[in-house]
């Protein structure tokens, strides 16, 4: 905006502020109430600056975690859900980028309906298939480890189906002059386009990584030894205690603590995230 | 250093289109050969069939006295330029011209000697640290080239690498291929659209057209004597007026009636006169083969095309002087062939009579 407008400045900015107020606020009373005393909370009245038992908390819940409801210390169920959120996007992101490959470069029979059968699987969420999968984890004697928390949220299309895109919008002179140069599909693969896809890949890591870590409903399922629990199921469980007022400072912590791994990586990734989705490297 | 031998190549698509209809031709070491024709004639077929990128579906191709019908391209020594350049983008320009040679296992020193030397040809020492985005058109031009000669091929491919440049820097890199050719002795088999390219380029020009090479020779030869009318009107610039005409024993007419002074080829009831507008001048009544009436006046600045209109001919005739004040528009003038330059058609077979 070239003119100086003092009352656009000013809506502007208040629009912004009431904004970020609106996502920011929640977020400062979870972190004000576990800083709290369990007994300062029971008052009905929220404080709005944060109490002086911070360290006392955090450290409780970091590394005994909580009795009552059966929670592990917080660090176990944070590295699970690391475990998992890794393994996942990871898992998801080689898959899918194999297989683009395959259906964008290589001519074999029933090429198109591979790639449709894949593209169905969008379809079928865990959500919708969630007692079949359930079914054929627990027969496989996979309940109860990372394999089972992570391989059937592996399979999915949405990210063949882009990997998909972006190879086609790579000029086929590109692939003609590797192999003139002498390359092979896997050096080819390797050399031209893998390096290609590397905003891609980064911005599809951190999606993924997101969608790993806040999976809610198959953690719960599959998991009921308490070492394998993540922090989004964690939290939940210490809220449902029976027979007891629910802990809340003690879940505004875990609460805290299971935001900071996703804010890291869309933080550390946010420039390659913002180069994948908009431009094209050609 | 090597001859490329094709023998009845033929390609048939997958569809049960036939791209190219059956080529013989021997290419000698050293030659530099143009094939040129208007898009969807094959020609771009014909070279990616050479480069193995399109499988070859009868006939065989030799690179020497090897058959590479069933070879991969980078198994056949040969490099290619592409039309739009096709630089590895996330690579510097040296890791661009040193892919080839890393593939081919040589060893770190010689590559960094080849791609140096390569570069020093090629004027682009200064580049090989950028990035192909940082580059301009012509820069990235040369860094193909630069990428084709560095490995020291059999057999030069280029697929119509100068039309995404600009007319001056065409002309300019034009040269420099040439030369480039020339010094380097490498075969080099060119494909363009483009006629002026294709006759400062050539040895030896195949003009295709509809998947048969019309015509292969030098490009003096096909200039001078055309073998068809397709041929007749791709050469050249303007093309080759052709001019309609019925012959009774020796006399022939003109469609509007008028009689032409002098004698055509006997045994045709119709023939087609093919003339260059370089080889029509401007003349006084009485010499007159023809007279015309200025439609449009074209000036190129050192000559001047008239196009000329005559009753009973759809086209206008087109003529090249150097002094275009010699006639105004919507003027009637008289026009005479050059004898010696007229090309005779047969309107039937649209081959060239003798």
């Amino acid at each position: 905006m070239v003119e100086n407008r003092p009352l656009l400045t000013f809506f502007s900015h208040l629009a912004l502020i009431v904004g970020i107020s609106f996502i920011a606020l929640p977020v400062w009373l979870a972190f004000v109430v576990s800083t709290q005393e369990a007994s300062a909370l029971f008052a009905g009245q929220v404080p709005l600056w944060p109490g002086e038992h911070f360290i006392e908390n955090y450290s409780s819940i970091l590394f005994e975690g909580e009795k009552n409801s059966g929670a592990p210390p917080i660090l176990l169920m944070i590295t699970n859900s690391l475990v998992m959120a890794v393994c996942v996007a990871v898992g998801k992101i080689t898959i899918s980028i194999i297989s683009a490959y395959a259906i964008v470069y290589f001519q074999f029979p029933f090429r198109q309906a591979i790639f449709w059968m894949i593209f169905m699987t969008l379809m079928l969420p865990v959500e919708v298939r969630i007692l079949p999968t359930f079914e054929v984890i627990a027969q496989l004697g996979m309940l109860n480890s990372y394999a089972g928390l992570t391989i059937p949220l592996i399979a999915s299309a949405t990210a063949t189906f882009l990997f998909r895109q972006f190879y086609m919008t790579i000029p086929d002179e590109m692939i003609e002059a590797a192999r003139m140069d002498g390359a092979g599909p896997i050096r080819f693969f390797v050399d031209i386009l893998l390096p290609l896809s590397r905003t891609n890949i980064a911005a599809l890591f951190v999606i993924l990584f997101i969608f790993g870590w806040n999976q809610y409903l198959w953690p719960l399922l599959v998991t009921t030894d308490a070492s394998y629990y993540t922090v989004v199921m964690g939290i939940q469980r210490m809220m449902a205690v029976p027979d007891s007022d629910p802990i809340w400072h003690y879940v505004m912590a875990t609460a805290i603590l299971g935001m900071i791994p996703p804010v890291i990586v869309v933080v550390t990734m946010q420039k390659l995230f913002v180069k994948g989705l908009i431009e094209t490297e050609k | 250093m090597s001859t490329v031998t094709l023998k009845d190549l033929k390609k048939t698509y997958a569809n049960g289109f036939q791209a190219i209809h059956g080529i013989d031709m021997e290419i000698r070491d050293g030659e530099f050969i143009v094939i040129v024709g208007p898009s969807g004639c094959g020609k771009s077929t014909l070279l990616r069939m050479i480069a193995g990128l399109e499988t070859i579906t009868d006939g065989e191709l030799m690179i020497d006295d090897r058959r590479v019908n069933q070879v991969e391209p980078g198994k056949r020594d040969i490099a290619m330029v592409f039309q739009n350049y096709a630089l590895y983008p996330h690579m510097s320009v040296y890791d661009n011209m040193a892919y080839g040679l890393k593939i081919r296992k040589k060893s770190k020193e010689e590559i960094e000697q080849l791609v140096n030397k390569a570069a020093d040809i090629l004027e682009i020492g200064a580049l090989l640290d950028r990035k192909p985005s940082q580059l301009s058109g012509g820069q990235r031009q040369r860094v193909a080239m630069g990428r084709a000669i560095v490995r020291d091929p059999k057999v030069f491919l280029f697929d119509e690498p100068l039309s995404n440049l600009d007319a001056k820097l065409r002309v300019q890199m034009r040269i420099e291929i040439r030369k480039l050719q020339r010094a380097l002795k490498t075969t080099a088999i060119y494909v363009t659209h483009d006629q002026v390219e294709a006759m400062t380029l050539a040895d030896r020009l195949i003009v295709m057209n509809g998947g048969l090479p019309e015509q292969i020779g030098s490009p003096m030869e096909l200039y001078d004597r055309p073998s068809t009318t397709f041929v007749a009107g791709f050469i050249g610039s303007p093309a080759m007026n052709f001019i309609p005409i019925q012959v009774d024993k020796k006399d022939a007419t003109l469609p509007s009636g008028q009689k032409l002074n002098f004698s055509a080829p006997s045994g045709h009831a119709q023939l087609l006169l093919g003339i260059r507008p370089e080889d029509i001048e401007i003349t006084t009544p009485e010499l007159a083969d023809l007279t015309l009436k200025v439609s449009v006046i074209e000036p190129l600045g050192a000559d001047s095309l008239i196009y000329g209109s005559c009753e009973g001919m759809k086209e206008d005739l087109v003529v090249r002087v150097r002094d275009k004040a010699l006639v105004q528009e919507e003027e009637i003038f008289s026009v005479r062939f050059n004898q010696q330059k007229l090309h005779y058609f047969d309107p039937k077979t649209n081959s060239r009579l003798p």
